[in-house]
């Protein structure tokens, strides 16, 4: 596959443009939840203090037992009874009171309690880490969804419903490891090793500085690497994108590569591509491995030098710094922090893919947070009250999509109560004019006035119904269907408006009447039925315009005579439009508008 | 777990890098374990040496060799996590791999027909991250559960030489944090996890039907109420979701518990060794630091104990889509292909898997060689069934098609497609170069081939102005071309693959004129010699047969003469 180092170059920056704009949106909606963050990242820090006060107490215990020679158990022969006290003691809560002297039964009590606190520090991190990405995940899901309805109709026409459900719901879930642990986890490394070599200095200042050279150093390496490891990866980036994305690609074109006959040759490609695409990764990771190889490195040498430093200095044999005093219990505490001391990093390189993960859903969001929406001008609704009779009016109105222009030049004026037949063929424009009126889309060029005033979407729904052609249908009862929800319909305006539709007629052979459930997983409806439904819907709303595109298309001659007369008992007050090229339609109109390529006749 | 044994089968051929990869990781692991147990011994020995008798047995203590050991470990331990993380995934892109060629060697028989009907394109990209989900299989579950048993046997098998007392209380102690735990927790969630299936699916459906209704609910001002019935269930979703949450923290919180709870009565039961003299002190120490370092293996246990039920689901739903079974079945002795390829359809009754009513009733119609007809219709009569039975992605329930007379049925279903060029209104693009997207048409296609397809389609000037020309890459990475210009490449492969039945499913849907006019012209100098054979609603493209037929419930029947308005004849035909 050929790149050239310019498209190479190009692909690259563009990634990392938008890599730096989702870093940013996610570093602000990381400062809604900062509390939360950081009352996790506060239980994490408590479970690395705990840790210290553990790895102390083990070191007082061993040290007592090993080198005081003090016995745990007065007596021997006690031994059962002892162990049974002690655990029962615990139970009960209380310490039992033929207990000899001892320094240190309570110090392994205290032990045990400070195990149990770390684990309770565990269980908050992660339930406070939770709320902080539930908040976010709730209030980007209100975001979006209130998004949606101001998106550009093109916008949605692309993109299909599935694709931008998945934007709502799987990636905004793919955001929630990031704030409920890697934010967290980022406050952890900055305060915990600091405090670790804080309480290390006192007790052996040569382990203190161990960690105090070791910890920067382990963070320069690891810039160093991951520098280089990106170094490689943008000089094979575009390699690796397209690789990448190479199996989903010819997947997805399978029944093309089938009808030309290059399946198998494909089955081949993919093979090959697949062993350059490891190849190419391998190269990236082999230095990008270095990174965790170095983090390994200074924690076994900060481990093996400790040990061999308090070591000899145990055995006298080097004198440099606190070796000549050094105890065991000392050097005991100062082993037991070696190797945690870098816990926090590798918890945080473990967690490193939550990051890439939430960019890419970032990235996705994004997406949609950014899309194209329609924006219409404030209609003062205070106003239209005292407007004259002007029902709607359309002044010098061209629409263009891209290129294509699909109306101009549009001089239209609608009185109230007419009665108007919209002709033309399809592809005319009939639809997009009756979306214009709606505030469902705006216009390039020009004006659409409702009752004077410039239209809006909640402007327009307050005065229009309209039934497009395909009238969607939801889960639910058919009365759910035709109130759509809306609680200030009572069951006998939804009856009578089932029954003038024409809903009843059918509704009453099913098995639950208007109860019946339809949509997606219920009852299935045909096309008449559902028109049906969509005039019911209309009637009931009663608002003084009434727009229908294209009623009678997928019926036969007999329904569309019945529905044609439904249309006209039903709206016989109201200012009626359709759009249609039916010659039954228009000759029931007072009025003929007729559009021809986009233009009025 | 049926299903993660088949994937494991199909990993056989890399199990050396598998193999490989886990025993590196167990000296990686073992190595660190070792390097802290004998820091502790060193230490506690070098303390009791020095305290003792100052300078006889310190004199005689060998500390030499001790510190080699631990800095030999570091060593160790810092090369194997390289050679470690290098090995492991090198095997696992090798696994991984395996799997996608697997399954798409599966899937190829399922295209068209089978694709057809599970709306493939989300399903699809859904495949891909399960089968992305599979590299846990080995690197999250297997490799980790596999170190952990032999390096636990191995680190157990050590304590056991000192104190069977602390040996067995360290595996009965560890084996509850890590398996045991885990699982009663993991059961625990069931339903939450079951719950919080339904409640996704049931928020994804409202999204769809809110965004597919999006206009109706805008005008009937019922966008509020359905958004907030959409968010209500996103409110129930997270609740369920906290309460899972709380499980595993809860679960996590204890296995770390129990598990230093087993270092805590190792200490105690070491003390209680010392103090009967059955244990020296500096054996003493080293237990302790060694059941300390042993937790490094039990950690990765309870994240697979979590991963073996998500890897269970992706397992099975790629094996489920890879044995569908395919929509036709190939005969075992196909018919080599005619000279001759006049086509006939004989009382052909057709509907698809589910349905009651025929789409397709009783249809007969012929189609000699060199015909060439339009079949109109209105949408959801079947027009683009018919297509899909000419082409063998389906076979009729009833009734026959025939290719110079022999049954479809009688030949190989590949080399019966090889008959057919396809031009529809989607136009497939490949994420490769615009060159590479025409060689679909022809592998092996000569520079004049390509050119003069390219003149035919009328691509020329578009890939003039093209810096890199026929090289641009197109697709996500690269030009976004446009939907005239995509349909256009698809008509060069046409041209290209040089069939003799030409098939048009809406071929200039959604063209701006002068593209449609254009594609038009292309194809009638494409089909000049061939059958050609269109389905469409359009008027626009009926200048390009001699006959048409019109599709209705009633059956096929042909016009009287090739209608100007084709919208008025179907306006009143049903």
């Amino acid at each position: 596959m050929p790149e050239t180092s310019s498209a190479n170059k190009t692909a690259f920056e563009e990634r990392r443009t938008r890599e730096k704009y989702c870093q940013h949106w996610l570093k602000t909606q990381k400062k809604t939840v900062s509390k939360l963050i950081n009352y996790a990242a506060f239980a994490g820090i408590c479970n690395g203090l705990l840790l210290l006060l553990q790895a102390a107490l083990l070191a007082f215990i061993l040290h007592s037992l090993l080198i005081e020679k003090q016995s745990l158990f007065a007596n021997l022969n006690q031994l059962n009874f002892q162990l049974n006290t002690f655990f029962s003691g615990l139970l009960a809560a209380q310490i039992p009171y033929n207990l000899p002297e001892n320094v240190l039964l309570p110090a392994i009590f205290f032990l045990f309690l400070v195990m149990m606190l770390r684990s309770c520090t565990v269980y908050l991190f992660q339930t406070t880490g939770f709320e902080a990405a539930a908040r976010i995940k709730t209030r980007l899901r209100q975001e979006l969804v209130n998004k949606l309805i101001h998106l550009e109709p093109n916008y949605l026409k692309q993109h299909q419903s599935g694709e931008l459900a998945a934007t709502l719901l799987e990636q905004i879930e793919a955001l929630e490891p990031f704030f409920s642990r890697y934010c967290a986890q980022q406050t952890i490394i900055a305060v915990l090793p600091l405090l670790m070599i804080a309480c290390v200095m006192p007790i052996n200042w040569v382990a203190g500085v161990i960690f105090l050279i070791a910890f920067p150093l382990v963070i320069f390496f690891m810039a160093v690497i991951g520098i280089s490891a990106a170094v490689a990866s943008r000089n094979q980036f575009l390699a690796m994108a397209r690789m990448g994305g190479y199996f989903l690609d010819r997947l997805q074109g399978l029944p093309t590569l089938k009808l030309f006959g290059q399946a198998q040759r494909e089955l081949a490609h993919i093979t090959y591509v697949a062993d350059d695409f490891r190849g190419t990764t391998m190269k990236v990771l082999r230095i990008a491995f270095l990174s965790s190889t170095v983090l390994e490195f200074f924690s076994a040498l900060g481990v093996a030098a400790i040990a061999v430093y308090v070591g000899l200095g145990l055995l006298g044999k080097i004198e440099f710094g606190p070796a000549k005093h050094i105890t065991l219990q000392q050097a005991l505490f100062v082993l037991f922090i070696a190797p945690e001391f870098f816990m926090p990093l590798r918890q945080l390189a473990v967690f490193y893919h939550d990051r890439a993960a939430a960019l890419g859903a970032a990235d996705l969001i994004l997406k949609v947070m950014d899309a194209p929406t329609l924006s219409f001008p404030q209609t003062n609704l205070t106003d239209f009250k005292k407007l004259p009779d002007l029902s709607l009016e359309l002044q010098n109105v061209s629409k263009k999509y891209g290129e294509r222009t699909v109306l101009s030049a549009i001089n239209l004026q609608i009185q109230a109560l007419e009665k108007i037949a919209l002709v033309g063929e399809s592809g005319a424009g009939k639809t997009t004019l009756l979306k214009l009126m709606l505030g469902l889309e705006t216009a390039s060029e020009g004006m659409v006035l409702l009752k004077g005033l410039p239209v809006n979407p909640d402007f327009a729904s307050a005065n229009i119904t309209w039934i497009g052609q395909g009238a969607s249908i939801f889960y639910g009862s058919i009365s759910d269907n035709i109130s759509l929800f809306n609680p200030d319909y009572s069951a006998e305006m939804i009856q009578t408006a089932a029954e003038k539709a024409g809903v009843s007629e059918f509704s009453k052979n099913f098995p639950e009447g208007l109860a019946t459930l339809v949509g997606e997983r219920g009852y299935g409806l045909s096309g008449g039925q559902i028109q049906r439904i969509a005039l019911a819907r209309a009637f009931l709303k009663n608002v003084p315009i009434v727009l229908l595109d294209e009623p009678t298309s997928h019926l036969d001659e007999q329904n569309k005579l019945l529905l044609l007369d439904v249309i006209d008992a039903l709206f016989k007050d109201k200012t009626l439009l359709i759009a249609s090229h039916d010659p039954a339609v228009i000759a029931r109109m007072s009025r003929q508008i007729v559009i021809e390529n986009g233009r009025l006749l | 777990m049926k299903d993660l044994k088949f994937f494991l089968i199909l990993f056989k051929p890399y199990q050396n890098w598998l193999l490989a990869g886990i025993l590196l990781s167990i000296i990686t692991t073992l190595g660190g374990i070792a390097l802290l147990t004998v820091s502790g011994w060193f230490i506690t020995s070098s303390a009791i040496a020095g305290v003792t008798v100052v300078n006889d047995l310190a004199a005689s203590f060998n500390y030499m060799q001790p510190a080699a050991e631990i800095r030999a470990l570091a060593i160790v331990r810092t090369l194997g996590r390289y050679g470690e993380r290098i090995i492991t995934h090198e095997a696992t892109f090798r696994v991984l791999a395996q799997v996608r060629i697997w399954f798409f060697a599966q899937i190829i028989p399922l295209a068209t027909g089978r694709l057809a009907l599970l709306r493939s394109g989300d399903l699809l990209a859904g495949m891909t991250s399960d089968i992305d989900a599979l590299d846990g299989l080995y690197l999250r579950l297997i490799a980790p559960v596999t170190v952990a048993v032999f390096g636990l046997s191995a680190v157990l098998l050590f304590i056991y030489q000192y104190s069977a007392v602390i040996a067995l209380n360290t595996l009965i102690l560890l084996f509850i944090a890590s398996v045991i735990v885990p699982l009663i927790f993991n059961r625990l969630g069931n339903d939450g996890a079951k719950a919080i299936v339904s409640l996704t699916a049931n928020f994804k459906t409202q999204q769809i039907e809110i965004l597919q209704g999006l206009r109706d609910l805008v005008t009937f001002q019922a966008y509020e109420r359905f958004k907030n019935k959409a968010l209500r269930v996103s409110d129930r979703l997270i609740e369920t979701q906290r309460g899972n949450n709380r499980l595993t923290a809860l679960s996590s919180a204890i296995t770390l518990f129990i598990s230093q709870l087993s270092l805590l009565l190792t200490v105690i039961l070491a003390a209680a060794a010392l103090q009967q003299g059955e244990m020296s002190a500096t054996d003493a120490a080293l237990l302790v630091f060694c059941v300390l370092a042993a937790f490094e293996l039990i950690t990765p246990l309870a994240p697979a104990m979590q991963m073996l039920g998500k890897l269970q689901q992706a397992a099975q739903h790629i094996r489920e889509v890879a044995t569908l079974p395919p929509t036709i079945v190939e005969t075992q002795t196909p018919l080599s292909l005619p000279k001759n390829f006049d086509l006939a359809l004989e009382n052909l009754s057709f509907r698809y898997e589910g349905q009651n009513e025929w789409l397709i009733e009783n249809l007969s119609l012929t189609i000699p060689q060199g015909s060439k007809i339009a079949i109109v219709g209105n949408s959801g009569m079947g027009k683009t069934s018919l297509l899909h039975l000419l082409l063998r992605f389906f076979d009729p329930q009833q009734g026959q098609l025939l290719l110079n007379g022999a049954n479809y049925q009688q030949f190989n279903s590949d080399e019966l497609l090889s008959c057919f060029g396809l031009l529809s209104q989607r136009s497939q693009l490949f994420a490769t170069t615009i060159r590479g997207n025409l060689l679909i048409g022809k592998a092996d296609a000569t520079d004049a081939e390509l050119n003069a397809a390219i003149a035919a389609a009328g691509l020329e000037s578009f890939i003039q102005k093209l810096p890199d020309g026929l090289e641009t890459w197109v697709g996500e990475q690269g030009l976004k071309v446009s939907g005239g210009e995509a349909r256009r490449i698809a008509l060069a492969r046409v041209y290209l693959k040089n069939a003799p039945i030409i098939l048009l499913d809406e071929p200039t849907e959604g063209l701006d004129a002068k593209t449609e006019e254009d594609v038009l012209a292309a194809l009638e100098m494409i089909a000049k010699d061939k059958t050609l054979i269109m389905v469409t609603h359009r008027s626009a493209g009926l200048k390009l047969v001699n006959e048409v037929y019109q599709l209705k419930a009633a059956g096929l029947s042909k016009l009287p003469s090739i209608p100007e308005k084709l919208e008025q004849v179907l306006l009143y035909s049903d």
